[in-house]
């Protein structure tokens, strides 16, 4: 997902216990994530609050690009 | 007082305990136990434990684990708290609530701070304290901690003998219900837990099945676990993600809770974090600012501790001579003034250093960079699969390995904690500069030689402890501490303005446990040490300092060790010195005067570099050869030549396995590059 666009987090992938705390913070799915910057450590803006990711918690966070916000549609990486 | 990280949960313990405060830890695991008193309307004394920072019941740390084994009143340490004070954020405050969700379910009494609600305002966020109040049915105190707002309020509420319980009811998932009740019969009945307490813990096992467990506190019955394990196989084999569904059906009731609570006042643009992160995590400037900030805080480390160290050391000779004076000589006096002041006094000495980057530490926390600068760190850090929080440690480590080893605390992760532990010694400290001073100057005496070249092989040796560090966190993380990088997720808090009464405060707690660290064991290990070069005495009593040590059960190690250390060119003087710098590597400065019989002065080596030029192996062979100088230092970089860093990493893993590791790896690697290098070097001629 590229810096600035906006996206819909449709499914959480990879280790379960990784997964419960991801839900737990309000980052499960359904939630909506603004990514701010980053590669392979990313920002995001989850529900006001600036959230850092490495590169394989990125990866296993799978979000849907918010068409009207974002340039292009279908599932991507939160990367 | 629970909460989630960040939501100034310690600044209102604070607030509420004042000084009134002890800090230790939990039996059996590595997390701080935070203790304070507070005072009732009436003046009756309440206790009030600041448990670790957590998001959720369903434990991924030790710190979480601590926590909810204390609300559950699983431990034996300490006993189930009357009252629960749930910090929130009101600027995150749904999130927030997700904590004090899983707490309603105990049925205990809640008390509910309301903090941050000036962030709150400045994010247009409006929240309603007397609406939450009234849907939660327990006290809400709108507080700000960091101004005092609402701690009257809150004493008020603490003062109350009897509390509401929550009136808030939420309803379990249909189809989770059975498990849950199943749970529950029996926590009841092989557990003894009371029931309101036995169907929270049965919702938490649910959604957690308990896998992060810490010591010193009382495990599953077995019965339990088999029902736990029976469930988690069917809802495998159903391929249905309940503890999903139960995460969701919490947040879906707090988002009904809050309907008519929060307010959106009006529309934010990018805050003023935003905003100071455009720069402060930018690929580039981010970069300019966190070198630019490293280096000032490695300079004053150096610089601005130097007058005080050489205070302190002026001070505690002064204080040695004093004494010195007014005892009667004797073994009573010696051991006073040799074993415990000028033991103890050699590693207080390191205070300012300590403080310093403590106050560095604490800036860096409470205005939020420290997030930034690990956030930025990330990257690099996890090609040897590290973590960004391992770097001001070990950046700390070259002043001294202990406040770098302390402030691993703020590793949330275990295992990479534990990493950074192990390899922080590796760093070069500053009590290595005088034994590397030393060989420089014996291996190149000529003032011809260029300051460069002493500078060089001086980078060379730091160069070296860092490649250490980093290659051995490399191995520990692919051997010890197997699979692959963890998933990191980490709050950025906003920023703020440096609150300089919390940093100072701060700074002070971490500086007495260091002196209380150097008041017990280190003194300890000083008079063990002190004994070692003292006796058995010479039998005659006019024998000088030289022919005591050689006779002593220093000595006499020395002379055990040299089979050990003749491979690597050394012979058992140099093993007296390798012994007694275990109190603080630069005594070995000191110990080779006494050896030598060279009355050591600080700022001035040539007399000691001239007689340790002019020392021969029994057979004529000079014992200080340039290689042997050479393998020296390479040994002081890796070996664990000190008795402070092993009990302080004994403190903070809580355990003697780890420090005895540490010794054993460190010690062993000094050793093997020593022979390869001593051995290299004399093949080649040299
Ligand atoms: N603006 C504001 N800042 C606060 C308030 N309470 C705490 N802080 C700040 O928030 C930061 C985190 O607080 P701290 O007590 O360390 O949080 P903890 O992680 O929950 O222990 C610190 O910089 C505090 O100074 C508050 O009510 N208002």
């Amino acid at each position: 997902m590229p810096a600035g666009s906006v996206g819909r987090v449709c499914e959480l992938t990879g280790d379960e216990s990784f997964c419960q705390r991801v839900r737990e913070m309000g980052f499960g799915e359904a939630a909506l994530v603004t990514k701010i910057s980053g590669t392979t450590t990313s920002l995001c803006l989850v529900n006001g609050t600036r959230i850092a990711l490495n590169h394989p918690a990125a990866m296993s966070i799978l979000v849907e690009q918010i068409p009207a916000l974002g340039r292009v549609d279908g599932p991507a990486s939160a990367r | 007082m629970v909460g989630n990280p960040n939501c100034g949960k310690t600044t209102l313990f604070n607030a509420l305990t004042g000084l009134r405060q002890k800090v230790g830890n939990y039996p059996g695991v590595t997390v701080e136990k935070k203790i304070g008193i507070t005072y009732s309307q009436h003046g009756r004394p309440i206790q009030v434990i600041d448990l670790p920072g957590a998001y959720s019941l369903a434990a991924r740390s030790p710190d979480e684990a601590v926590l909810r084994d204390v609300l559950l009143g699983r431990r034996e340490d300490t006993p189930q708290p009357d009252r629960i004070i749930c910090v929130v954020d009101a600027a995150n405050l749904e999130r927030n609530l997700y904590l004090v969700h899983q707490i309603l379910d105990l049925g205990r009494p809640v008390i509910v701070a309301l903090n941050m609600m000036d962030m709150a305002a400045d994010a247009g966020v409006k929240v309603d304290a007397a609406e939450l109040e009234n849907e939660l049915g327990v006290p809400v105190i709108a507080c700000e901690a960091v101004n005092g707002r609402g701690l009257v309020e809150l004493r008020l509420a603490l003062s109350r003998l009897e509390l509401p319980l929550a009136r808030h009811r939420w309803d379990v998932p249909g189809p989770i219900a059975p498990a849950v009740a199943e749970l529950q019969a029996s926590l009841r009945d092989h557990d003894g837990r009371p029931p309101l307490i036995a169907r929270a813990e049965a919702l938490l096992l649910l959604t957690d099945f308990d896998t992060v467990r810490v010591g010193g506190s009382r495990p599953l019955s077995a019965r339990t676990h088999e029902i736990l394990q029976q469930w988690r196989q069917r809802w495998a084999g159903e391929g249905t993600d309940w503890s999903a569904a139960l995460i969701r059906s919490r947040y879906d009731a707090i988002d009904r809770l809050c309907r008519n609570v929060i307010r959106r006042t009006r529309d934010t643009g990018p805050s003023r974090s935003d905003r100071i992160d455009a720069v402060l995590v930018h690929s580039v400037w981010g970069w300019l600012v966190f070198g630019a900030i490293m280096a000032v805080l490695f300079f004053s480390i150096f610089t601005l501790a130097e007058h005080p160290m050489n205070w302190i050391d002026g001070h505690v000779a002064g204080f040695g001579a004093w004494v010195k004076q007014s005892l009667p000589s004797g073994d009573l006096r010696d051991l006073v003034t040799d074993g415990i002041i000028a033991g103890v006094g050699g590693i207080v000495i390191f205070l300012p250093q300590i403080l310093i980057l403590f106050f560095f530490v604490g800036l860096l926390e409470s205005t939020g960079y420290m997030a930034r600068a690990a956030f930025l760190m990330d990257r690099p850090m996890s090609k040897v699969g590290l973590n960004g929080r391992s770097f001001i440690p070990l950046l700390g480590s070259y002043a001294c390995a202990i406040p770098g080893i302390m402030a691993t605390r703020t590793i949330e992760n275990a295992k990479d904690r534990l990493i950074t532990i192990l390899v922080a010694p590796l760093m070069s400290c500053s009590a290595r500069l005088p034994v590397y001073l030393l060989m420089i100057a014996t291996l190149l005496p000529s003032d011809a030689v260029p300051a460069g070249t002493k500078a060089g092989i001086m980078l060379l040796m730091y160069a070296l402890g860092t490649l250490g560090a980093f290659g051995f966190a490399w191995l520990f993380k692919r051997t010890l501490f197997k699979g692959g990088v963890p998933h990191m997720i980490m709050e950025l808090p906003p920023y703020q303005p440096p609150r300089f009464k919390e940093i100072l405060r701060h700074m002070f707690e971490r500086g007495w446990l260091f002196l209380k660290n150097a008041g017990t064991i280190i003194l300890a290990i000083s008079i063990v040490l002190w004994c070692l070069t003292t006796y058995p005495k010479h039998p005659n009593p006019e024998a000088t300092a030289t022919e005591q040590i050689a006779q002593s059960f220093a000595g006499h190690a020395g002379h055990a060790l040299e089979p050990v250390i003749k491979p690597l060119g050394f012979d058992w003087r140099i093993g007296i010195g390798l012994i007694t710098s275990f109190a603080a590597r630069e005594v070995f400065v000191s110990s080779m005067g006494v050896i030598f019989g060279v009355e050591a002065e600080d700022d001035d080596t040539q007399p000691l570099r001239d007689a340790l030029r002019s020392a021969h192996w029994p057979g004529g062979a000079p014992l200080f050869t340039p290689l042997v100088c050479l393998t020296l230092m390479v040994f002081y970089v890796f070996a664990m030549q000190c008795m402070s860093t092993v009990a302080v990493v004994k403190r903070e893993t809580n355990s003697w396995r780890w420090p005895l590791f540490q010794i054993a790896y460190m010690t062993g690697t000094a050793w093997l590059v020593c022979l390869i290098l001593y051995q290299t070097g004399r093949a080649l001629g040299y």
